[in-house]
């Protein structure tokens, strides 16, 4: 399974992409729901360039190496929390507005 | 390399989903096409701890959430045009901006990779003993905040549903199902 074929930089232009669509998600989509995914996107986009990176750095031992795959799963810790907490607002929000389009959530501004 | 593009292929097609789709239960499950394709690429890239953890966490637990969440508020498939009519060119424009420049600037640093039985060494397969030594050798502060990080997010969810019950009532959000039961 182990492909070592593929350079780094295709990874990285990879996630770039995905990244680039998440962050078109954000600023197009209406539905608070629908910019949540694509914000889930956009992490998994960075989280692909991390693994590469790992693997591109292995020449500098194994601490330095493994640190990209550490930073992925702190980060995915992060996105577990940020999902719950912010699903819990919409849906707070839902239950007071009786809709998610984000259009219309300016009174949630300070 | 076939590997690589046939998995970078079904991830953007995914990613397209996510962003297109009307739907919000389609475009949840294009995500999860997407994430299944990121673990299978992660395997690729001789991670296997994270590409169970991708699996178990993300394609599993968040995304489950998040389909809880869609039916429980049975969002509608609206859409609809956004109010501001320039700004759905305009971000497609930055999004081809950003990601074109991103590539191009990592195929102009492009570095050799390692030998084979380097990476290996090195990576040690991403296994869970692997990444635990680092973890809570040089990252054991980052793992005590994402601890702190988690009880927060806990106390946030509890305190947000627990406000929302006490404005209604908790008599009235508790009893709810009862009455329904008895009325059909």
């Amino acid at each position: 399974m182990f492909d070592a074929s593929v350079p780094t930089e295709y990874y990285v232009a990879l996630s770039a992409l995905i990244f680039a669509l998440g962050a078109v998600g954000v600023l197009t989509r209406k539905s608070a729901i629908m910019v949540f995914l694509s914000v889930e996107l956009m992490l998994n986009a960075a989280n692909l360039a991390l693994v590469a990176f790992a693997r591109g750095w292995a020449a500098a031992g194994t601490e330095i190496a493994l640190s990209g795959q550490v930073a992925v799963f702190i980060i995915l810790a992060v996105a577990a929390a940020e999902v719950a907490v912010g699903l819990g607002i919409l849906v707070a929000i839902f239950r007071y507005r009786h809709s998610t389009d984000v259009d219309n959530l300016s009174g949630v501004r300070l | 390399m076939l590997t690589f593009f046939l998995l970078a292929a079904v991830m953007v097609l995914g990613a397209l989903g996510v962003i297109t789709l009307r739907q919000p239960v389609h475009a949840a499950l294009a995500l999860v096409g997407t994430l299944l394709t990121l673990a299978v690429t992660y395997v690729t890239l001789q991670a296997h701890f994270l590409a169970a953890i991708q699996v178990i966490v993300y394609a599993g637990a968040i995304m489950v959430l998040f389909l809880f969440v869609i039916m429980l508020l049975n969002v509608e498939g609206d859409e609809g045009t956004v109010r501001l009519a320039w700004v759905r060119p305009a971000a497609y424009l930055t999004g081809v901006v950003a990601a074109a420049g991103v590539a191009l600037t990592a195929f102009l640093d492009a570095r050799q990779l390692p030998d084979a039985q380097v990476i290996t060494a090195a990576l040690a397969g991403g296994g869970a003993g692997a990444l635990g030594g680092v973890l809570f050798n040089q990252f054991v502060l980052a793992f005590q905040l994402v601890g702190v990080l988690l009880l927060t997010g806990i106390v946030g969810a509890v305190s947000l549903v627990e406000r929302s019950a006490r404005e209604k009532g908790d008599e009235e959000v508790f009893g709810e199902p009862e009455r329904e039961l008895t009325r059909v």
